[in-house]
């Protein structure tokens, strides 16, 4: 027969035992959560180096279908690709803070950017940056004219603009706006004045 | 004679297997563009030269592309689709004939729904959207941001198909517009860069239906949707004589 504060002793014990594996188990997915999180806000390109300086970036509000120009102070290298990269990662950033003026998905980012002539530049930006997307002409033609604003504005000689998803051509950016086509920067600057 | 009428009998469930059959192959054959086509029209291949004006109506979206989803189970295919079918009833009503790129839950590309418009040679092209942000209606012409050099002949560049109608398309926008205002709609009027829109050589618009603030609902309401359709035909009417037939 086994005494009876030893069998209380003993379920205490499991029970402790039953309660801390419990808490482990939680912890371990909170932090395999986090950590899922962290990678999947993790720019697609690494931070680049440069000076800081006063730019003006075109961003998309969506509650007024409108687009405005705000002032940032943002780290810039020298060089132009670079720059330009560094410009719109800037106006993403704004998309994906929280509250955000115009919701981008988690991961939307510029993967790269790079002249193919001297006036025509693409830019490659990540699989989830289109995937990602709201679905609506607006939204859709708000992002890009945003994007391509941003860029002339602030990098000169820029005539063209073609964009790429995760390095492939794509027919839409989510169901609507054209992607296929290079933008002209003066074509698109008279269109970005509607919506100013 | 026992053989002759038990060949008869074969033959009629033979037949019978055959029509089974069949049916069953048709119905499990893939939708066609062709086939998507308003029903009753003749085959596209007998009116593609045809002069007589008709509109076009392009239900956006369709079979695995749901194009924008509103709550859990609206979607902008199926908005779109009951909106075309609203539309094509209100410009039959006043004498303008229309055909429907599809007329059930069919996958066409947007290449496929600009080269299907332009070989049965419509007078006027309209694509039907539903989407976020803001309410009321917009209205685009198209925009060419890829302004292209024409090409000797008579083929025109795919990307700025539209440079010849682009006037027209406007002048399209700019009736509809009015006419949804004149229905107490909030309308904004854009021009954008939007495909199939600039791969179309006819005159081409698209209207795309806002919820009304936060009532996803609204995108299904059958009074909103008759009296934006009504509103549509009515300035489609208006500038018809403008438009013509195509050229």
């Amino acid at each position: 027969m086994i005494p009876r504060h030893f069998q209380i002793t003993i379920a205490l014990v499991l029970l402790a035992i039953l309660v801390s594996g419990i808490v482990i188990i939680r912890m371990t997915h909170k932090e395999e959560a986090l950590t899922l999180q962290a990678a999947e806000a993790a720019p697609a390109a690494p931070m680049v180096g440069g000076k800081q300086e006063h730019i003006q970036l075109l961003l998309a509000y969506d509650e007024d279908q409108a687009l405005r120009w705000r002032p940032a102070d943002i780290f810039l290298p020298a060089d132009r690709n670079l720059r330009a990269r560094e410009m719109l990662r800037s106006v993403l950033a704004q998309y994906l803070q929280m509250p955000s003026p115009h919701p981008l998905a988690k991961g939307a980012d510029i993967k790269d950017v790079y002249f193919i002539s001297d006036d025509t530049m693409i830019v490659d930006t990540t699989a989830q940056f289109a995937d990602g997307h709201p679905s609506g002409i607006l939204l859709e033609e708000l992002t890009l004219a945003s994007l391509i604003e941003t860029l002339t504005a602030n990098v000169p000689g820029i005539a063209k603009v073609k964009f790429l998803v995760d390095g492939k051509e794509r027919e839409t950016l989510a169901g609507h706006a054209d992607l296929v086509s290079f933008y002209q920067t003066a074509a698109v600057h008279e269109l970005a004045k509607e919506f100013e | 004679m026992r053989w002759s009428k038990t060949g008869a009998g074969l033959a009629v469930v033979a037949m019978c297997c055959a029509l089974a059959i069949s049916g069953a192959a048709l119905r499990q054959q893939p939708t066609t563009d062709r086939q998507a086509v308003q029903p009753g029209t003749p085959s596209p291949e007998g009116q593609k030269h045809a002069p007589e004006f008709f509109v076009m109506i392009d239900p956006s979206h369709g079979g695995a592309d749901k194009g924008a989803i509103f709550g859990e189970k609206l979607m902008e295919k199926d908005i779109t689709l009951r909106l075309a079918r609203e539309v094509r009833k209100e410009l039959e009503e006043r004498g303008i004939a229309v055909r429907l790129l599809r007329e059930s839950d069919i996958d066409l590309s947007l290449d496929r729904r600009a080269e299907i418009t332009n070989e049965q040679r419509a007078g006027l092209y309209v694509a039907l959207h539903a989407g976020r942000p803001g309410k009321g209606v917009r209205v685009y012409a198209p925009a060419l941001t890829d302004a292209q050099q024409p090409l000797a002949g008579r083929f025109l560049p795919w990307e700025s198909a539209q440079s010849a109608a682009l006037g027209r398309s406007k002048n399209v926008a700019r009736a509809v517009s009015e006419e949804l205002r004149k229905k107490g709609f909030t309308v904004a009027s854009l021009t954008v860069p939007l495909r199939p829109l600039n791969n179309i050589t006819a005159s081409a618009i698209a209207v795309e239906l806002a919820p009304d603030a936060d009532d996803l609902q609204s995108l299904e309401s059958q009074k909103r949707q008759n009296n934006v359709a009504t509103a549509i035909a009515l300035g489609i009417a208006q500038v018809r004589s403008q438009i013509g037939a195509h050229q």
